[in-house]
């Protein structure tokens, strides 16, 4: 940079204001939450004057992972994890799904828009309020086929006690190596259909080792809990991940849209002369060239199922436990029992899973901004 | 391209047709059972049109929730208009007074968009106790303002890095300084830059609940709480809380609706990067 | 390697009519140059070659087989884009081998191809490179690479050099010429660029408002044009079209161009007092030695108005008896304006056009 002007200092001094105000209430408080979240305070005098606290360490999210009484909380994560994969899936798929059908410019394209995008700037207690009228037991959802001839629909959504997928959390470490195991052979198969080299076939073999040996030897991992403790994907959260896709499908079809209208026409027709279909023209050309698209599709999705309080809230009422979730459980242990070291452990959780996937987005962005 | 009037264009409307009127759904039945008297009011005839139009609803919806309307707007109002103009101060220095940081100033700034906002929310409680500015309107308004300065100096210096450089080094060479160029140049050529953010805050400061709930009491309390309140309450009959819910979407609906072309704009700014 | 045959193709937006009826037939392994203003309607004719527009009437056939409502992918032919039209996301070696993907090749044969082209364009070190990391001249040349890995039966290049600087440009127009030597397929070239038509082309098509002006070789409607339009559209600096009247005295024919009279050598046929447009190429007027070999009644004294040189040339613009021309003459001509000097006309090359049709007076 120039050596430094006059002007350049006022710059400074005009972003100053706002460097302070973030420094602190978002710098400065995330580590204020953390430190709370090391002491036991909390209980009756917790919001007193200056409410006594103490350093102890980890032991707060000891309790949660681990503790006798934490299991809400476990469960009220396994469901967050499969909500935010549900609504990823969900929200992306069909959105992609629409932006397609739009791609092809058919009349009142306009229309079709609005209809697809007006959810999108609702408030969650406004979805919710009118979903959970949409999900009751004996009306709407579940009546409408048979205004086409077709049986009611038994189920009970949001207050739905089943579960499906489900896991010992005594054998986390297990039932995750077998996870990572899964993701392994798919990225290798993926990678063996696009090229000869031998990175796809070294992929499946270790993640091939990595499940077997986790299925057979799993028992000598440590156990994560001391009793057994089943968790999985409570049925009830279907309605919220329904009507959250309601709500952000029409996001993620406005992105992909503005990104298929940003290829060229030429694009296409390369494409077309090349011998490409419809379909292998979105698969080979147009996706591939959308990847930051999607990416920041899959940040901001999970950004918003992370923190999903509202619609939660709206739909089912705070206390309903077939649809917990941590942001919820935080407010909860927080503002109603007063348990603030405990509602900060929980937030820091949340803060730490958001963290994994954003700050590398941030890193790559501010690269690439510098390139 | 050839036209073929097929299979394929059938098809294309008809599932287009489908998912309309599947995301038209709710919004149907929301008029519908507002529409209705109380009594009407049952589980199996849900989709079906009221008898007579019960507009009543809509009036005793809007006197429940008239504070709490009163409230937003004024929080709306003054939260959108300081953090768009503090946004746009941002974005003028990011996009155009870069410095040695500068960037990873931005990057840190962003950050704060991405956070959930639970792990900030115990300080900020305390915080806002121990400046009295705890329960009422000016401490959510500090809230809103601080946490949307990311967003807003994101739009704005992406929406500046448009104007092109040449513009600002002319200026400088007739001797316009770093608040002049604002003044004169920088200002003028954003007021659409303006729209686009304050239409997105407005929308997002409108919905937003956490804070709501957990920062105010009950006379200050914004929309969103008063419509969870209104719809939480078990013995009330389901057309007040439908009623409430337009009522409550109404304000953002129009914007959508008319100005919907900005709307997206600041959809597109706040996730897709240049 | 095709025949290509457009009859009565006609194209149509809206109410807007911007093809009307054309006629052409396409020689096997020629080169035709598709030339003509902006608005023209060349691109429109080749994008309704290459499948990427329908035809509002008429029909292409390629290789015999009518292909009009045939989609692009199976018509077999290959284009260049203006702005190349590179898959950003992919290497080079994505981009050639993404037609033979398509076709479902084996990966042993599509190496086998990619590789050729890469070899013959001068690609092979930037196979792995992405296009964002490659200069101009050398993303034509993966544009190139791509349409030429498919062996297509035709070549349709739209404005492909317009993107590069005028030193490239020169430069890959002489590779393309010997590329499509090698290669020998129908090749469809459109431009703006009369000086690409000229040095490409077996036979450019002059298209004006959606109509053929001329179809004819590059000589031919250089020293032949079909009309004002193309006489002045061909050949920098345009020739002079002025505006004059026949007169005829002992079976001689002379023409009237203000006070400027001119024999007119050749046999024509005129009626005295017709009005005439004459054209005369601005270097089939000459000064210096030159001109002695000239009969006297073909030189007369030029008033200069401005010259420019261009190297060994000199443009000059100069009055004649009243009238304006521009001439292209040899050698640097240093003389200031207002200074006369002795030019001849080479009345030989004289052009003669209908004064309201504005198309060619042929010779009988």
């Amino acid at each position: 940079m120039r050596n430094i002007s006059r002007d350049h200092i006022k710059a400074i001094l005009t972003l100053l204001p706002s460097i302070i105000l973030i420094g602190v209430f978002v710098y400065g408080f995330i580590c204020n939450t953390f430190w709370t979240s090391m002491t036991d305070w909390g209980g009756s005098g917790a919001l007193a004057e200056n409410p006594e606290k103490n350093y102890i360490g980890l032991s707060n999210y000891r309790d949660l992972f681990t503790g006798f009484l934490g299991g809400g909380f476990r469960q009220d994560l396994v469901n967050a994890v499969f909500y935010s994969v549900s609504l990823l899936c969900g929200a992306i798929g069909l959105g992609l799904f629409i932006a397609i059908l739009l791609d092809c410019k058919p009349r009142g394209e306009g229309f079709f828009r609005t209809a697809f995008l007006y959810p999108m700037s609702l408030s969650f207690i406004v979805t919710g309020t009118i979903w959970r009228w949409m999900l009751a037991p004996n009306g709407g959802v579940n009546i409408l086929p048979s205004y086409v001839g077709m049986e009611k629909l038994p189920l009970k959504w949001l207050t739905s006690t089943r579960t499906i997928l489900e896991f010992n959390w005594q054998n986390l470490w297990q039932v995750l190596l077998c996870v990572i195991a899964f993701f392994m052979i798919m990225a290798g198969l993926w990678k063996l259909k696009d090229e000869t080299s031998r990175a796809g076939k070294r992929w499946i073999v270790i993640g091939v080792m990595t499940g077997t040996l986790a299925w057979l030897f799993g028992d000598i991992l440590p156990k994560a809990l001391f009793m057994e403790e089943l968790h999985g994907f409570n049925l009830a959260t279907l309605g919220i991940v329904m009507a959250t896709i309601w709500q952000y499908s029409g996001y993620t079809m406005a992105l992909y849209l503005a990104g298929f209208t940003g290829i060229s026409q030429d694009m296409r027709d390369a494409a077309m002369l090349d011998g490409a279909s419809s379909a292998g023209y979105y698969r080979f050309v147009a996706l591939p060239m959308l990847r930051p698209i999607t990416l920041s599709a899959i940040i901001i999705l999970s950004h918003i199922s992370l923190k999903m309080f509202d619609l939660i809230f709206a739909m089912t009422g705070p206390d309903n436990a077939e649809t917990g979730h941590p942001a919820l459980t935080m407010y909860l242990t927080t503002f109603r029992a007063n348990d603030f070291a405990k509602g900060a452990a929980i937030a820091i959780v949340l803060f730490m899973i958001a963290a994994t996937f954003i700050i590398p987005y941030l890193i790559s962005s501010y690269r690439k901004g510098n390139d | 391209m050839i036209k073929r009037f097929s299979m394929g264009t059938l098809l294309l409307y008809g599932t287009l047709g489908l998912l309309v009127i599947a995301y038209l759904l709710p919004a149907y039945l929301a008029f519908v059972t507002a529409l209705k008297l109380p009594g009407e009011i049952t589980l199996p005839r849900s989709w079906d049109l009221p008898a007579e139009m019960n507009w009543k609803s809509f009036s005793q919806a809007f006197s429940l929730l008239r504070p709490n309307i009163v409230n937003s707007i004024i929080l709306a109002i003054s939260a959108t208009f300081l953090s768009t103009l503090l946004g746009s101060l941002n974005g003028y220095v990011f996009s155009k007074w870069k410095f040695r940081g500068s960037e990873i100033i931005f990057t840190l700034f962003l950050f704060g968009m991405f956070i959930p906002y639970q792990v900030i929310l115990i300080p900020l409680f305390q915080t806002l106790r121990a400046m009295n500015l705890y329960g009422g309107l000016p401490g959510l308004i500090l809230a809103h303002v601080v946490y949307g300065l990311p967003i807003t100096s994101l739009i704005f210096r992406n929406f500046y890095a448009q104007i092109p450089s040449a513009l600002i080094e002319s200026a400088m060479l007739d001797r316009a300084g770093f608040f002049s160029i604002y003044t004169r140049i920088v200002f003028p050529l954003s007021i659409p830059g303006f729209v686009v953010t304050s239409l997105w805050q407005f929308t997002q400061i409108w919905n937003e609940f956490l804070w709501g709930i957990c920062l105010t009491r009950y006379q200050s309390n914004p929309i969103t709480v008063g419509l969870a309140q209104l719809a939480g309450g078990q013995a009330v009959s389901w057309n007040l809380p439908m009623a409430g819910s337009i009522l409550a979407a109404i304000p953002v609906l129009l914007i959508y609706v008319f100005l919907g072309r900005y709307f997206i704009k600041g959809l597109l700014a706040g996730s897709v990067k240049e | 390697m095709a025949l290509v045959e457009l009859i009565k193709v006609t194209k149509q937006f809206g109410k807007n009519r911007v093809v009307h009826g054309i006629d052409l037939e396409i020689k096997d392994n020629e080169f035709i140059v598709l030339v003509g203003p902006s608005g023209c309607g060349k691109s429109t004719v080749l994008r309704m070659v290459a499948g990427l527009e329908s035809l509002s009437g008429g029909e292409i056939r390629i290789a015999g087989k009518s292909v009009s409502h045939t989609l692009p992918r199976d018509r077999n032919v290959a284009m260049v884009f203006q702005n190349y039209a590179l898959y950003p996301h992919m290497t080079v070696y994505d981009n050639i081998a993404f037609s033979l993907k398509m076709a479902k090749k084996s990966k042993n044969e599509t190496d086998r191809k990619v590789r050729e082209a890469a070899e013959m364009l001068e690609l092979t070190p930037f196979l792995m490179r992405k296009p964002a990391a490659l200069s101009g001249g050398q993303r034509q040349r993966v544009a190139m690479g791509r349409a030429i890995v498919r062996k297509p039966d035709v070549f349709l290049f739209d404005e492909p050099l317009s993107n590069l600087d005028a030193q490239l440009r020169t430069q890959m127009r002489m590779e393309l010429r010997k590329l499509l030597m090698k290669m020998k397929t129908t090749t469809i070239y459109v431009t703006h660029d009369q000086i690409e038509a000229m040095t490409l082309a077996d036979r450019i098509v002059i298209l004006k408002d959606g109509n053929i002006q001329q179809v004819g070789s590059p000589i031919d409607v250089f020293e032949k044009p079909a009309s004002t339009f193309v006489a002045t559209f061909i050949g920098n600096p345009p020739t002079n079209i002025l505006s004059g009247i026949i007169h005829k005295k002992n079976k001689a024919f002379s023409v009237k161009i203000g006070e400027l009279i001119l024999p007119v050598p050749s046999e024509q046929d005129f009626e005295d007092g017709q009005e005439i447009l004459v054209g005369i190429r601005p270097d089939a007027i000459k000064a210096g030695e030159k001109i002695l070999s000239f009969p006297e009644s073909w030189r007369f004294p030029g008033e200069i108005i401005v010259s420019e040189i261009l190297g060994g040339q000199s443009l000059i613009e100069f009055m004649v008896e009243g009238v304006n021309m521009i001439a292209e003459v040899e050698g640097r001509i240093l003389e200031c304006p207002g200074a006369f000097m002795d030019l001849g006309f080479d009345l030989n090359r004289m052009m003669f056009f209908d004064s309201i049709t504005e198309k060619a007076i042929r010779k009988r």
